[in-house]
């Protein structure tokens, strides 16, 4: 008996002081993080996954839904007074920018934003671009007649042949919308024109099966979703429209109710990482520091022409566009 | 075994009154029809006492105990009586054993015991050996006698029957009218039973009440009820009475006296409440075809019976009363002749109706 | 002394019922009415003036009660019919009919939509081949309320024909004897006898499918979207997707508009049913079949090619979407693969712990409920009680609103840890068993309600007679009884509540899954060939199950499992 007890006390001790002399990592982080987020199921394993590397004793528990669902969750904790996350990486600013102005994010003043691409990350450090996620067309191979353009899409000779994420139920495609009408070379114009040719579909999976499958020839579609689908050999190709393409900018953020801010930040110091950045490339994202290398579908030296969004305007004239829209795209 | 006593029961839904102000008591062991047509009252009267429903006046007694009065309400399952439905009731996904020890679980008891009062019970109603069998299978006398079996044998202190013959032929009516009888004479059990058949009534009970809109119209012996109808609806009710006019009342005796029927003199007889009535209740048998001598009527119909003829017959001096008389085998008359009909009896109808609610020994 | 027992007995369950039915149908969806008559805690009637003012809101309105009725009379058509046909005639293999067609509940109704999106449009396989193809570019005509009511109304057939199969298998020979004695022929029968006996449980059917149809998301997303044909749920989707503060409050201002919606329906379903007598006497022999002699050989194909329409096609579009690598790649020896179910089944964790979650919440809450629906049912039908005639009606409401739109409430009520006990559910599978239970209990409460309407009050009346209290007689006569609708209830609850998506997207977390969240995440993200892999496994389980239920089969009483004879 005695001697058991013994033995186990020196075990107990030994293990105590190996641990003590472990080597001292990159600050340890512990505990319990709550992430919600609007990643792709796979994306989002992956990305966790890769974390818990480098944070091994972090424990994350994962809400992953689309961005709808997450910010309706969301409000639904705000109006209960408990909010549960301690970041959110979810596909749109523009939603960022709302929690923002709500007062619910929390700034992090030393994140590490060297290299990130410039208007990626809020100016006051609330929120971070992770990746850069565009928007181009989406051409199914057998089709007889490629678009160069956005303005091609409009074109007659393409009507109801064109499948595009309707702002209504996205975010991401809302902001695009913001955008796009904006610019003197497309304007309200051009959708005008685009209402009698393209039908707006529930999100960009509906578009990706819709061109994919042949019912519809041409998409609007964001680019990691196109090329992983035609990596695993779907019948399509990617367009980069000579107008430029619109991007956003899937932000990472930290709650001001976070239980576990260090552990939070621990997690965009992640994301911000070259690690992190490394990740976001070989899932198929451009991502925000451009150092750390492009995806493999990225045309090698090609400089894409992104479409500047200024993200505050888009948020104020949001409600009045979708209503435009809705009028526009009425049968 | 209990006394049942119902007292100024009534029952309302809405404005409609089904029950109104009841009276009634049954003796220990006593058997009693309660007749009426459909929509009397007699179901209405039976859910009360069984304590399916609540009364919005009056009380029910059970032997000493108080059962129901709109305030306090005793739960049918505490009541102690047994009831045949029409529908008989029977549960489907049950044996005809199983249906019949029910009442014998619920009290808690056991075989051997339970065994043998479930097959006593079903010897009693002659269906030994039908223990495993569905109701489903069984025709319907016998679920009848099955329902009766699982109602005794729990040796319930009161039994009511809803009905119980009207699903069934006539010749097996006939052997069941037997067979309720016969129990009744065993075991002594006091018996409600609800008809609307008065042959039924007449053959099984000790006292019929007669049921009308809600209200009991008489309460007698069978024979009392045929002979001595309160009022005119228990008249022309039971047995088919006719209600004649009369004129000209002259009494001659305690139970006697004559009157002008039809525009004959005739003797009839009368109870004590009947000085000042204004008509009487004739039956068949107290007319005849009397030749020469009697009320002139036309013959509107003449229909063999078997044996003997019914003819219907009306008169100048009441065209409103379709007179009826059985005439024997080989009969005389044909539709349309003119015949004499003589009256050789009757009942003088009390003037009164509404002091016939009180009961008649 | 033991009348006090009594009354004891009847005052508890009584009381519990109402704890029961206020807890899973009242409280979420009051804490919601909060939220819109009180937005952040003022009260204050803006959000409600600013949605009823709304044209948007009334035409989403009128466009949900069109497909609602539309669907509904397509669902109870062929529901009926193909009841009547499989119950009352003597075609073969019927068991085996009935097995597949309720099958389609068990796809999703995305899947459905999606299928039959794929058949009628330019790159149908089918259509191909028949040389119809519609040109490339040519709107397809499912995007339209004629599609959605037809998707719909397949949807929800199933439905209709369980409720009502239940009750035809209890209806007696000689009612319809005396009918052909009387000189008519079979269809004046069906006419005039069978379907009159048969309107409690039909007029269930309705209910049930005109409330489904209402609350239904996934259909009118997939084909009114792209029309621009907005329905209530697809309204409350845009509100939740816009950008703003009034979020909530809005929505649930919706949500009573489609709440009320419901409850009008029940309603008029109620008064309907109040003026006649349906009951049918126990104890009889159930109906022998109708021979169709020379027309057998039309009407059973007309049923197996109707099987092939609203469970072939949309299966066949699952398997072959599961077997190639990427969407839109065709199907052949070189491209087939069986990488998706390799992912699906053993590297991607949350696709099995889904399963097992989805299959435990799902035969908890049919349990769960079926126990509620009997002694519920009991006083709702038998008790005319207004309190409990209330209790029936508040029921609907948790299943007519939009999936989210209970899950919202369900967030707010249980975001905070539970009075008391100090526990919280949120965020754990409890939280989704929760939601089963309220959404869930009006499938379970209608056919179990037709039931009691159907069985003759004398027979409990006959047991309170020989003295049997409250407990015992729900337990020896009524239980047995109404066994039947509560076992095609509880199935009706666990086909539906295992695809179910809209509740648990809001509500789970990581070990919380469901197959429905991870089915819609695979969807969402463009990968929808996993999806498909999990459809065609779900399916499989499902079958499964089914199946096994036929080992059992004897044990069960007679009626319960609608496939068995």
């Amino acid at each position: 008996m005695k001697w058991e007890s013994r033995r186990s006390f020196v075990i107990a001790t030994a293990a105590l002081a190996l641990a003590m002399t472990a080597p001292a990592g990159a600050q340890e982080a512990k505990g319990k993080l709550v992430l919600y987020t609007s990643q792709p199921e796979r994306d989002a394993a992956q990305t966790v996954a890769a974390f818990r590397r480098v944070q091994p004793n972090v424990d994350v528990e994962v809400f992953r839904s689309g961005t709808t669902e997450v910010m309706a969750k969301l409000a639904a904790e705000f109006a209960g007074g408990q909010p549960k996350p301690d970041v959110l990486l979810i596909a749109d600013a523009a939603s960022m920018e709302a929690l923002k102005a709500d007062g619910r994010l929390q700034p992090y003043k030393e994140a590490k934003v060297d290299g990130l691409a410039a208007g990626s990350f809020d100016s006051d450090r609330t929120y971070f671009g992770s990746k850069l996620i565009t928007t181009g067309i989406v051409v199914n191979t057998a089709a007889k007649s490629r678009p160069t353009s956005w303005a091609d899409l409009a074109k007659p000779e393409y009507k109801g042949q064109v499948a595009m994420p309707s702002p209504l139920y996205s975010g991401a495609a809302a902001i695009m919308l913001g955008t796009m009408t904006t610019r003197s070379d497309l304007g309200w114009k051009y959708f005008e024109q685009l209402a009698g040719s393209a039908i707006a579909v529930r999100g960009n999976g509906a578009v990706l099966n819709a061109v994919a499958s042949g019912e519809k020839t041409y998409g609007v579609l964001v680019d990691f979703m196109a090329f992983n689908a035609k990596a695993k050999g779907s019948p399509i190709d990617f367009v980069f429209p000579a107008e430029g393409l619109p991007a956003v900018t899937e932000p990472v953020a930290i709650l001001k109710t976070a239980t576990n801010p260090a552990a939070a930040r621990a997690f965009v110091d992640f994301i911000l990482s070259d690690e992190g950045q490394k990740l976001a490339a070989t899932m198929g994202y451009i991502p925000a520091r451009a150092s750390v290398g492009m995806p493999s579908w990225y045309p090698p030296g090609a400089k894409i022409n992104l479409m500047p969004t200024d993200i505050a305007k888009v948020v104020h004239a949001n409600s009045a566009n979708l209503q435009r829209f809705a009028e526009m795209f009425g049968k | 075994m209990a006394r049942l006593t119902i007292e100024h029961l009534s029952k309302l839904y809405g404005d409609f009154r089904a029950l109104d102000d009841v009276t009634l008591t049954v003796d220990n062991g006593e058997f009693v029809a309660i007749l009426g047509a459909s929509g009397c009252g007699k179901t209405t009267l039976l859910r009360q006492v069984a304590g399916f429903d609540k009364p919005d006046a009056g009380q029910i007694r059970i032997g000493d105990a108080v059962v129901s009065t709109p305030e306090y309400h005793v739960p049918p399952e505490r009541r102690r009586i047994g009831i045949v439905f029409q529908s008989y009731a029977l549960w489907p996904h049950m044996s005809v054993a199983e249906n019949v020890a029910y009442g014998l679980d619920v009290a808690g008891i056991r075989n051997p015991e339970r065994a043998h009062r479930v097959n006593a019970a079903l010897a009693l109603v002659e269906l030994d050996g039908f223990g495993d069998r569905r109701p489903a299978l069984l025709s319907g006398g016998q679920r009848q006698r099955v329902a009766l079996a699982r109602c005794l044998v729990t040796e319930p202190s009161l039994v009511l029957l809803d009905e119980p013959l009207a699903n069934l032929d006539v010749h097996l009516r006939a052997s069941m009218e037997r067979e309720f009888a016969k129990f009744h004479e065993r075991t002594g059990t006091t018996m409600i039973y609800i008809t609307h058949d008065q042959a039924e009534a007449m053959a099984l009970a000790d006292r019929i009440a007669v049921m009308d809109h809600g209200r009991i119209l008489q309460v007698a012996t069978p024979s009392q009820l045929y002979r001595e109808p309160a009022d005119a609806t228990v008249a022309r009710f039971i047995g088919e009475g006719m209600v004649v006019p009369v004129a000209n009342v002259e009494i001659d005796g305690d139970a006697t006296c004559t009157a002008d029927v039809l525009g004959r003199r005739v003797r009839l007889r009368h109870g004590p409440a009947s000085a000042r009535g204004t008509h009487a209740c004739l039956r068949e048998h107290d007319l005849r075809i009397a030749h020469g001598n009697g009320v002139r009527a036309t013959v509107t119909s003449v229909v063999y019976q078997g044996g003997h003829f019914r003819v219907e017959a009306t008169c100048a001096a009441a065209p409103a009363t379709a007179l009826h008389l059985t005439v024997p085998e080989p009969c005389g008359v044909h539709a349309g002749d003119a015949i004499d009909i003589g009256i050789d009896d009757g009942w003088l109808l009390p003037a009164d109706h509404e002091s016939q609610l009180s009961e008649q020994r | 002394m033991r009348d006090a027992h009594e009354r004891l007995d009847h005052a508890a369950l009584r009381g519990s019922l109402f704890v029961v039915v206020a807890v899973l149908s009242l409280l979420p969806l009051t804490r919601l009415i909060w939220e819109g008559l009180a937005p952040g805690g003022t009260a204050s009637t803006s959000a409600l003036v600013r949605v009823l003012t709304d044209a948007s809101t009334w035409t989403a309105t009128a466009h949900s009660l069109v497909t609602a009725f539309g669907g509904t009379l397509v669902a109870v058509v062929i529901g009926a019919i193909v009841a009547l046909v499989v119950t009352l005639t003597d075609m073969r293999a019927r068991s085996a009919f009935v097995f597949f067609f309720v099958m389609p509940l068990l796809i999703a109704p995305q899947v459905v939509a999606l299928a039959w999106l794929q058949s009628f449009g330019p790159a149908s396989p089918l259509l191909r081949m028949l040389g119809a193809a519609p040109l490339v570019g040519s709107r397809n005509p499912l995007y339209s309320p004629a599609g959605i009511i037809v998707v719909l109304g397949v949807q929800y057939a199933p439905l209709v024909f369980l409720t009502l199969r239940a009750a035809l298998r209890s209806l007696p020979q000689e009612l319809m004897d005396a009918a052909l004695a009387g000189g008519a022929r079979p269809f004046r029968v069906v006419r005039t006898i069978v379907v009159p006996l048969m309107t409690p449980p039909l007029l269930a059917g309705v209910a049930l499918s005109f409330v489904s149809c209402l609350g239904n998301f996934g259909i009118p997303a997939l084909l009114g979207i792209p029309a621009n044909y907005v329905v209530l749920p697809t309204l409350v989707y845009q509100r939740l997707a816009g950008l703003g503060p009034g979020v909530l409050s809005d929505v649930a201002v919706l949500s009573i508009l489609i709440g009320a919606m419901a409850v009008a329906g029940i309603l008029i379903q109620d008064a309907l049913l109040r003026r006649r007598d349906f009951r049918i006497p126990a104890a009889a022999a159930s109906a022998r079949a109708f021979e169709l002699r020379r027309w057998r050989p039309f009407v059973e194909t007309a049923l197996w090619l109707l099987l092939v329409v609203v469970l072939v096609l949309p299966l066949c579009a699952l398997v072959l979407t599961s077997l190639v690598p990427a969407v839109g790649v065709t199907l052949g020896i070189k491209t087939a693969t069986l990488e998706n179910f390799q992912f699906v089944m053993f590297e991607h964790a949350a696709a099995r712990r889904a399963f097992v979650n989805s299959v435990a919440l799902s035969a908890t809450a049919s349990i769960v409920i079926a126990l509620i629906a009997i002694p519920l049912a009991y006083f709702v039908v038998w008790h005319k009680s207004p309190l409990f005639a209330a209790a029936n009606i508040v029921t609907e409401i948790p299943y007519a609103v939009p999936g989210v739109v209970l899950a919202i409430a369900a967030i707010l009520l249980f975001l905070r840890p539970l009075p008391i006990v100090g526990i919280s559910i949120y965020n754990t599978v409890w939280i989704i068993l929760f939601c089963y239970l309220a959404r869930f209990l009006v499938l379970g409460l209608r056919p179990v309600a037709s039931g009691y309407r159907q069985l003759d009050r004398t027979l409990e009346e006959a047991s309170q007679i020989a003295g049997a209290r409250l407990m015992r007689r729900l337990r020896t006569i009524v239980v047995p009884l109404v066994a039947p609708a509560a076992a095609a209830g509880a199935l009706l609850i666990f086909l539906t509540a295992f695809n179910e998506l809209t509740v648990s997207a809001l509500l789970w977390s990581s070990g919380s899954e469901t197959l429905g969240v991870v089915f819609f995440s695979f969807q969402q993200g463009g990968d929808s060939t996993y999806a498909a892999a999990l459809g065609v496994l779900t399916v499989i389980v499902s079958v499964a199950l089914m199946l096994s239920t036929l080992l059992f089969a004897r044990r069960v009483p007679q009626g319960v499992l609608p496939w068995r004879d």
